[in-house]
Parts: C-alpha cells; sequence; structure tokens
C-alpha cells in the first residue's frame, strides 16, 4: 500500500537533493578560463595543456564561442565569473572596448600571436589553380566591371570564361559563412585584393568608399559560392568527394591534409609556410589573445600562461605552435610583442 | 440480384485472392519498413566500426633512458635516448625530425615514472613510450608509405627511421588505455573520452533526476486530474510546443537564465543537465500520457469501486500499468539528451577540459561535443579519435537501451 | 525549478509516514497536497516557455529596431553579407525569412515522406506480424536510431549520403548540389523513424483488443483489421508520434549545419542547396561578428519567430487530436 507513495517520496527527495547541489556555490577558482574564436583554439588549447602539464597550475580551460562571443563574454565584467582571456581572429573593435569599460574592465592587454594562411584548395585529383587576385574577384563577386566603367551580375560559369589559362571546371567554391572571421578576411584581402586590380574601381574607392566596397565585398549568391559551415575538416572532405569544387580554409588544415587537397597558387605563390611568414602570400590574417589586467593578481597562473604563450618554444620558429600550424610572426615583431607582454601594456585605440 | 451461386461463389473467391493478396502486399510493405530501418543502421555502423576501429590501439616505440642523478630534464633524456639509437643523425632539422617520433607525452610519463620509483635515478630503464600522431597514422596504414614525399606529413628520413625501429622491434602497437583514461588534448596520442564520458554521465544524472519524477508527475495530473478548461489546455499546448522548440533555443535560455540569473557557473555538467532535463521533460510527458491513456478504464474503475481514492487509484494501479510506456518516452528523452550538442554550444561545454570534473560544478565537456571538437581538429589521427568517440557514444546509447527494454519487457502489458 | 521541488519534499515525505488508514481528513490533506504537487509541476513548462520567450524577446526588439518587421517577416531575400566590423562596408545585407522557412519545410517534408510510412509499417508490422522474439530484438534496435547523436548523422549525410546522391545524380543526368536538400531530409527522416514507431506502437497496442478481435471475427483480413479499425482508433497516438517526429526535425540543427549547407534558396527543388532557420541561429551565433550587431541579434529573431510557428502549428494540431479522442474515447 505504502509502496508507491514512497516512490514518489523518493522521487521528491532525489529533486530536493539536486536542488541542495544548486544552492552551494562554486568555490573560489583556481583554473584560467579562455573563450573566443574558433580559429586561435587549436593554438590556445596547446599552450593550455603545455601550460598545465608543466606547471603545478591546473590546466586552462579553453572554450570555442566565436571571436563575437567570446569578447562579449570577456567584456561581461570583472571576477571569477568572467573569463579571463578572449582569443579573437580579429582586432578587438572600439565599440567592444568601450562595452568593457562600461563593465569596469579598462586595462586590456593585447597580444598578437601570429597569423593564419588562408588557402584556396582543391582535391589533389583535380588539375592545380594557378589563379590570381584578379581572377578570383572576377569568379566570386557578385557584380563584375562590363568593360565600360559600369558593371553587370557575374556571368561567368566557369573557371576559364574568368581567365583562357584556368580549368574549364564549373566555378564552385566551399566557404565560410558570411558570419566567419574567415570569410571577412578572404574578402577584404582575396576579393577585394583582385578587385583594385582595376584601375577604374581603385579610383572610385576615393570618390565612393561605400560604393567601392560593396562592389568589392560582396560575393556571387547564384550558387557558384556555397556556404559550408565553419568546420573546415568537413570543407576538406567535401573536397575530396567532389574534385570539381574549390574550397577556402584555414593553412593548417592544408597543413594536414597535403595527400588530399592541394593549395591553390595565388598570385605566384603557393601557400606554403615561409610564403605566408614572409607575407608573399597575399591571404593572411592576424590572430590575437586580449588578457584582462584585473584578473592577473585574481586567478593564479595568468603570467604564467602568457609568459608559456609567448615563449620562443612556443610561438618560435622552431616551437611547437608552428608544428600546428601557426604562422609565427618575424622574430623582430616577437620581441615587440613580448616587450608589450611583459610591461602589461594596455590596448589603445 | 439474380445472380447464379456459382457466379457468385467465383466472385467471392477472386474478391478473397485479391483481399488476401492485400494482405500479403501489406505485410511485405511492413517488413520493408524494418529493414529500412535496420539496413540504415547497419551502414552507419559499418562506417562509423571501420573508421573508428583504429583508435583503440595506439603505436608504442621502446627507448632505453639512462636516468641521469638529480635531473629534471625529462626531455633531455629521452631525447637523448633517440640520439642514442640513431647516433648518426647530426644535423639539427635532422634531430628535429628524429624527437617528433615520440610523443611529447613521453617526457610527462617518464616524468610520473620516475617521481613514482625513485630509486631508478642514475639506472638505465627501458620502457615503452606513446609515438606521436604521424607514426601511429604510418604505422596503421593511414598515412601511406609509398608516393611522393610532399604528399605526406612523414619525411622519407623519418620513413626510414621508422622502418628501422620496425626492424630492431622498438615499435608495437598494444591497447589504448589513455583514450579512456585521459582527457582531452591536442596531441591526438594522448587525447581521451574520460572528461567528456564523466561530463555527459554526471550531466544525464541531473537530468534524469529533475525530468523524470517532473516528466511523470505532470503526465499524471494532466491525464488522470486536471480539469478540462482554458489553463490545462494551455499548459498542453505549452508541453507539445516545447517538445518542438529546437534545442538551441534550450541553450539561450539555459545562458540567459540559469548563468546569467543564477549565476551557476559556465561549462558545468549541472546547467548542462537542467537544460537537458528542460528538453527532455515534453517527450517524457507526451510518452507517459499516451501510456496512461493506454490503461483501460476499467482498471481505474475497478480500483475506484473497491474503495481506493482517485489518487490511489492512479498511483497503485494505473500508474504502475502505465510504466512500460513512460519508460519508453524516458528512453528516447534520454537518448536525445545523450546525443545532444547544440544547447550545450550556448553554456559553455565547448571547451578544452583536460582535469576530470570533480563534481557537477566543475568543467567538463560532453560525449558529442568532444565529437564536435575533435571534428574540427586539423590532426589527421583525429578522425580515427573522433570515429571511436562516436562509438563509444553508440555503445552508452545500446547500453541505456538494453537495460530499459529488458526494463519494459518484463512489465509489459498488452490489452 | 525550486518552486516545484520544494512541494514534493514536504507532500511526499508526509505520504511515506503516515499509512493511508489514517483518518478521512489527513487523507484529504494528503490528497490535497500530492494534487498541489502535481499542479505545480505541471506549470514548470509554463515556467520554461516564459523563460524562452524573455530570454528571446528583448534581443529580438533590438533586432526590430534595426530591420523592421515587415522586412523580416515577408522578405524574400535572406543575405546578412553585412559588415563584421563598423569600419568596413559590406552590402545592405537582407534579413527576409521566407527563404529559410521555405528551406525549413522542405526538408521537413521530405524527413516526413521517409518516416512518416516507415514509422508507422514498422510499427504495424511488429505489432501485429512480427513473432514476439523477432519484435523483442528489433524494436529496440529500431529506436537505436533516435539515439544516435545527430553530429554523427551529419557527417553520415555529408560524406555519405551526398556525394552518393550526386554521383547517382550524374549518372541519370541530373544537377545535384553537393549540400542538396535530400540528403538532409531523407537522413532527417531516418533519424525520426523511432519517434513515428515507437509512439505508433504504444497507440496500436492501447487499442482494445476487444475491437481488433471483433473485427477479425467478422472475417476481416488482418490487414483490413488494421487499417479500417486499428488506425482509426490509433489515430490521436499516431497523430502525437507524427508531431514529434515534425517538431524535431524542425528543430534539428547539427545534420543541415553539414549536408544542407548556408545558402538561402528560394527553392522547392529537392536536389538544390537549401538552409533552415536553425542552422542560421548557429551560424549567427558562433560566429566572429561583434556580438550587438544584426547578424547576431537576427538569431534571436529568428529564435522567436521558430517557436511562434511551432506555437501555432501545435495548437491546429491539437486542435485536430482533440477531435479524435472525443470520436473514439
Amino acid at each position: 500500500m505504502l509502496k508507491n507513495y514512497r516512490v514518489l517520496a523518493t522521487l521528491a527527495a532525489v529533486a530536493a537533493v539536486a536542488n541542495v547541489t544548486v544552492a552551494g556555490t562554486a568555490e573560489a577558482r583556481d583554473q584560467i578560463r579562455i573563450v573566443g574564436s574558433s580559429t586561435v583554439y587549436p593554438f590556445a588549447t596547446v599552450v593550455a595543456e603545455r601550460f598545465g602539464r608543466n606547471t603545478p597550475y591546473k590546466t586552462p580551460v579553453v572554450e570555442s564561442t566565436g571571436s563575437g562571443g567570446g569578447l562579449k563574454l570577456f567584456c561581461a565584467g570583472v571576477g571569477e565569473r568572467y573569463p579571463d582571456i578572449a582569443n579573437a581572429s580579429r582586432r578587438i573593435k572600439a565599440s567592444e572596448i568601450k562595452r568593457c569599460a562600461q563593465n569596469g574592465i579598462t586595462d586590456i592587454i593585447e597580444v598578437k600571436v601570429g597569423y593564419d594562411g588562408i588557402v584556396l584548395a582543391n582535391s589533389r585529383k583535380a588539375p592545380l589553380f594557378d589563379l590570381s587576385l584578379r581572377s578570383i574577384f572576377l569568379g566570386l563577386a557578385k557584380n563584375v566591371p562590363a568593360g565600360d566603367g559600369t558593371t553587370k551580375p557575374n556571368p561567368y560559369k566557369t573557371w576559364n570564361d574568368v581567365d583562357a589559362s584556368l580549368p574549364a571546371s564549373r566555378i564552385e567554391v566551399l566557404g565560410p559563412p558570411p558570419t566567419s572571421g574567415t570569410r571577412d578576411a578572404f574578402v577584404e584581402l582575396a576579393m577585394e585584393g583582385g578587385c583594385k586590380t582595376f584601375n577604374w574601381i581603385k579610383a572610385m574607392k576615393k570618390k565612393s568608399k561605400r560604393a567601392y566596397k560593396a562592389l568589392c565585398h560582396t560575393i556571387r549568391e547564384d550558387g557558384a559560392f556555397v556556404e559550408a559551415g565553419e568546420n573546415d575538416n568537413l570543407i576538406v572532405q567535401k573536397l575530396g568527394a567532389n574534385p570539381k569544387a574549390l574550397g577556402i580554409f584555414g593553412y593548417s588544415f592544408l597543413d594536414q591534409n597535403t595527400d588530399r587537397v592541394q593549395g591553390s597558387i595565388i598570385n605566384n605563390r603557393k601557400p606554403s609556410f615561409e610564403n605566408i611568414a614572409d607575407g608573399k602570400y597575399p591571404v593572411s590574417r592576424p590572430l590575437f589573445l586580449y588578457v584582462k589586467k584585473d584578473h592577473i593578481n585574481l586567478i593564479p597562473g595568468i603570467k604564467g600562461f602568457l609568459a608559456e604563450f609567448t615563449s620562443n618554444k612556443a610561438w618560435g620558429e622552431d616551437g611547437y605552435l608552428v608544428d600546428k600550424g601557426l604562422i609565427t610572426m618575424s622574430s623582430e615583431e616577437r620581441a615587440i610583442w613580448n616587450r608589450k607582454v611583459k610591461s602589461l601594456a594596455s590596448v589603445s585605440m | 440480384m439474380t445472380e447464379t451461386m456459382e457466379s457468385k461463389s467465383r466472385r467471392m473467391a477472386s474478391l478473397r485472392k485479391k483481399r488476401y493478396r492485400a494482405e500479403r502486399r501489406f505485410r511485405r510493405l511492413g517488413f520493408a519498413a524494418v529493414s529500412v530501418g535496420l539496413i540504415f543502421l547497419t551502414v552507419l555502423f559499418g562506417v562509423v566500426l571501420i573508421s573508428g576501429f583504429g583508435a583503440f590501439k595506439q603505436t608504442f616505440i621502446q627507448l632505453d633512458i639512462a636516468v641521469l642523478q638529480g635531473s629534471d630534464n625529462y626531455q633531455g633524456m629521452v631525447k637523448q635516448a633517440l640520439r642514442d639509437i640513431f647516433p648518426e643523425v647530426k644535423s639539427r632539422r635532422h634531430k628535429r625530425q628524429l624527437y617528433a617520433l615520440v610523443s611529447s607525452g613521453a617526457t610527462y610519463q617518464l616524468n610520473a615514472r620516475i617521481e613514482a620509483e625513485p630509486d631508478l635515478s642514475g639506472k638505465k630503464i627501458s620502457a615503452w613510450f606513446p609515438a606521436s600522431d604521424d607514426v601511429d597514422m604510418v604505422i596503421k596504414g593511414r598515412i601511406a608509405r609509398d608516393g611522393p614525399a610532399e604528399l605526406r606529413r612523414v619525411t622519407d628520413q623519418q620513413l626510414r627511421w621508422i622502418e628501422r625501429l620496425e626492424n630492431e622491434g622498438r615499435i608495437r602497437t598494444q591497447f589504448n588505455w589513455a583514450f579512456f583514461t585521459s582527457g582531452d588534448s591536442r596531441e591526438p596520442e594522448l587525447a581521451g573520452i574520460a572528461v567528456a564520458t564523466l561530463g555527459t554521465l554526471l550531466s544525464l544524472l541531473v537530468c534524469l533526476v529533475l525530468s523524470f519524477p517532473l516528466g511523470v508527475l505532470t503526465a499524471v495530473y494532466l491525464e488522470e486530474f486536471a480539469p478540462r478548461g482554458r489553463w490545462t489546455e494551455f499548459i498542453e499546448v505549452n508541453i507539445n510546443n516545447l517538445a518542438a522548440v529546437p534545442s538551441i533555443v534550450f541553450g539561450l535560455l539555459g545562458l540567459a537564465v540559469f548563468l546569467n540569473v543564477f549565476n551557476l557557473p559556465r561549462s558545468a555538467p549541472l546547467v548542462g543537465g537542467m537544460v537537458l532535463a528542460l528538453m527532455t521533460l515534453p517527450t517524457i510527458i507526451i510518452a507517459g500520457r499516451v501510456a496512461l491513456n493506454g490503461v483501460p478504464p476499467s482498471v481505474r474503475e475497478a480500483a475506484l469501486a473497491i474503495g481506493a481514492s482517485p489518487l490511489q487509484a492512479v498511483f497503485h494501479h494505473v500508474l504502475p500499468l502505465a510504466m512500460p510506456g513512460v519508460l519508453t518516452g524516458t528512453i528516447i528523452g534520454t537518448a536525445r539528451a545523450l546525443g545532444e550538442s547544440a544547447p550545450l554550444l550556448m553554456i559553455g561545454m565547448v571547451a578544452f577540459v583536460v582535469d576530470l570534473p570533480s563534481t557537477i560544478l566543475s568543467p567538463a565537456t560532453a560525449l558529442p561535443v568532444q565529437v564536435f571538437l575533435w571534428a574540427d581538429s586539423p590532426e589527421r589521427a583525429f578522425e580515427e579519435r573522433t570515429a571511436a568517440a562516436i562509438l563509444v557514444l553508440l555503445l552508452l546509447t545500446i547500453l541505456m537501451n538494453l537495460a530499459a527494454v529488458l526494463l519494459r519487457k518484463k512489465y509489459e502489458i498488452r490489452w | 525549478m525550486s518552486l516545484c521541488n520544494e512541494p514534493p519534499q514536504l507532500g511526499g515525505v508526509d505520504l511515506g509516514r503516515r499509512p493511508m488508514r489514517s483518518t478521512p481528513l489527513r487523507r484529504v490533506i494528503a490528497g490535497r497536497l500530492v494534487m498541489g504537487v502535481l499542479i505545480a509541476c505541471s506549470t514548470v513548462a509554463v515556467l520554461t516557455t516564459i523563460g524562452i520567450v524573455l530570454s528571446l524577446v528583448f534581443e529580438s526588439i533590438q533586432f526590430f529596431q534595426i530591420v523592421p518587421v515587415s522586412d523580416f517577416l515577408f522578405g524574400m531575400h535572406w543575405s546578412p553579407q553585412t559588415a563584421i566590423r563598423t569600419d568596413q562596408v559590406g552590402s545592405s545585407g537582407a534579413f527576409g525569412v521566407i527563404p529559410l522557412l521555405a528551406g525549413t519545410l522542405l526538408i521537413s517534408a521530405i524527413a516526413l515522406t521517409v518516416s512518416g510510412p516507415v514509422g508507422l509499417y514498422a510499427a504495424i508490422y511488429l505489432v501485429e506480424y512480427a513473432r514476439p522474439s523477432f519484435r523483442a530484438v528489433i524494436k529496440p534496435l529500431l529506436e537505436v536510431l533516435a539515439g544516435i547523436p545527430t553530429v554523427v548523422y551529419g557527417f553520415f549525410a555529408a560524406l555519405f549520403v551526398a556525394p552518393l546522391l550526386r554521383h547517382g545524380g550524374e549518372t541519370i543526368g541530373l544537377d545535384v548540389s553537393s549540400e542538396s536538400a535530400l540528403a538532409a531530409g531523407l537522413v532527417m527522416g531516418v533519424m525520426t523513424i523511432p519517434f513515428v514507431s515507437s509512439i505508433t506502437d504504444d497507440a496500436i497496442t492501447a487499442v482494445p483488443s476487444t475491437l481488433k478481435e471483433g473485427a477479425l471475427a467478422m472475417g476481416a483480413t488482418r490487414s483490413e483489421m488494421i487499417r479500417q479499425v486499428v488506425l482509426p482508433a490509433a489515430l490521436p497516438g499516431i497523430a502525437g508520434g507524427m508531431l514529434l517526429a515534425v517538431s524535431r526535425v524542425i528543430g534539428e540543427t547539427m545534420i543541415v549545419v553539414m549536408a544542407a549547407g548556408l545558402t538561402a534558396n528560394l527553392t522547392l527543388n529537392p536536389l538544390e542547396a537549401v538552409t533552415t532557420v536553425t542552422v542560421q541561429i548557429v551560424t549567427m551565433l558562433t560566429g566572429d561578428q561583434q556580438f550587438d550587431s544584426a547578424k547576431t541579434l537576427s538569431a534571436f529573431a529568428l529564435g522567436l519567430l521558430l517557436f511562434m510557428v511551432t506555437l501555432v502549428l501545435n495548437v491546429i494540431a491539437q486542435r485536430i487530436v482533440k477531435k479524435y479522442r472525443e470520436q473514439y474515447d
């Protein structure tokens, strides 16, 4: 008779236990928390792991939230509840600094970590592409120059429509969505780079910056450019399954998959480590860390973590970050940033 | 009307034939439907199994290490051991390539071992250390040994070293315990699913503890006691609607309410479990109601007739009889929660966590999230680890299903 | 949560200690307490809904200050190519939701054409035809389909089904996009088979055996009995199962993210790439853009819209179910 009520009572008690646990507050945090860009994630995690193993501190927890989401969390406030470090695949914006300041975060240390090359690659089963920025622009822009100072909707269907030296395959490029920093960098560096090779467009920049950017930055939407999400591995695998397509993704994925995909030559430069590091390969972007200065005395180990990140065995030319695909800065640039980190100088804009 | 008996029976016979044909067709359709599901399941498992099986084995390299007295330069000792095997390697570039054969985890393992056995100091020990992910891939044949060198991540020189190590018997593969005992790592050969599995189990525990009683009691109320009216209808609409709300929206809710209002920590299995509980709730309620509805009214009436209160009738008689159905709903709901990653994305569980969670408030990740993270890692060796993590996830699902099936089988009633 | 957890503790323990053979008054009080607990539990769903609406509505209002509601609801063009940083000028960006809804509907329709009949027939076969031993093994196996994480389905759809469809299409001269709606829809359909079959199973089992035996005694074949007696009686339950499947498909994210892509096409051709509302929510929220840009905010507006749409669908569906239920109760 009583049995079923007892079941009910047990269920209720269990639920109450869960409630009690909720009430118990978290003890002081002794673990660095990092949030931000999925591009910096592979590098920040390696450093975190090494830092955790080589020091008495706990291994930092690194979250992959995207640069925007990461900086939002970062700027939400000072205290244990908020992350200590934000990764970004772009520089922090003035508006984000303002938001931080509103929440009491006035001192942010900026650390430039290195570069990420963006490659246009295709399956090894297909011929290698030798592209110029101009042909990338003509192949992928929504509107292209019509010849007499006007523009027309992109008429090109195959790559050899754009440039007779290119293969006659259909234009089909798998790339990141407009919300992605990779896409942003690709548009600014590759598309705009090709766009301004037209002198009249370049001249337009002075007259109407808006019209210039609208023309140069808009990617076609008729199916030739396929927004394929942020998972670069998936793009690599899709390229393997579809040899006719090109894909846009980070250099580290090319580096790991050289047997499957080949990076197209852009402006006569192969996407190799050396070419990206010395800036000859035209499509690469800087990566950043942002550190909350107020947290250095709050959470143990932040200084040590920064020291690990900026040590030569990490980001140096032979460092382990290079093995993971990071394109390092020149030794002079590294020295500059090293000094900045050592002096804990705040970012200014 | 003036049909003869004969023609009528002939007509009936042909009709009967037709009806039997329809019957067979119907039956075959049913069988085909079952087969479609099973075939798909088999193919999916096959694909995952083939691509993930390799990760349960790991390549190890044997090194003879001279433990220097009073030194803690374990990395140096490992490097020295490699140089001892290949004394001819002189150039800096080649040395780097040589050191890259052994995992960076070797240093830590050596460190741990010497700390555990201090009397090894000053002696020469022979031990097996994990090979780097590239060597592992070569040994498992996932990086082809032939073909031009620029197409692989392993240089010709490294291949020759690997072959020599193989010939000297210094390379072997053995079961990959580390995969089950360690947390995430950026070195594939050291990466494991312990944190993710524990995180998933903790989250599911929280989820079940919250959603099962809530779900069952709500189903009982709505099906058995609730007066038909606006309020009840409102609740019903709410529940059905919640079942349709995309999981990512539950993540947004968790972010807004549990993290920002209740100030619970990010990446905690507790928050994950709470979000999953809210998500699972409608499934349990809906299935629970169907099951309660399926108990014949006669059971209820009989109980009431011998003097049971309505509560007693429901809790002593109807609910126990409906339990198999309730359990079905709970299985489906929990299975969904087990594989869910989108809401966990919003509450910070897409994270790199190395240390095992000690409470439901410490940072952890979950198995499906681990799959998601590894799937996005550039290193080749993570491919098979992703598939292996999927295998573990599937195994957990099947275990859960099996347990529930046995439970249900014991109690299933067909009216 | 706490709203519901406090009372059951009191009520449950209280009841556990006192035998039910107590005075009628106590029994009444205990009954009231339990009833209170039950009502409190049922309000959790309402609280959740309120929580969801609240967490969506503020950001949505911000979004609608940038983009007019009418442009959002009736725009035929979705192209959030706005600038990520303020010093950039991208194209203006269009936030018309119609192509997203069309994509969602297309994929849902494909999924349902798979899971509807397959789930229904599978359930019928397992309940009415299969040997008990067969059923005991196969039913849980089918249920595994629902438990497979969607990430796994996503990979399977993107790397196995989609290329298969593409090659298949090429051999018969069709141009299939590598991220076709068909691939995502098919896989999603398979995923939801157990949703339909499990609930249908329970609904069929719940049909009183007297009804079935009556039909058989009248000389009906098994299939006639099922089609003409069992199915109509079990319809509310089946409809519930289908609803679960539909809701799961509309809200499904990972599969479409991986297999259906992000290109907003306004098309009914299942061989083309489409995008769905959920995909856009994920993309917008995990991107690198500034968090209070129109792009990010649009995710909340999309969430709210999705929430409204499912609400309306559910109210309609529930009316239908109710009508049948009254008929056969």
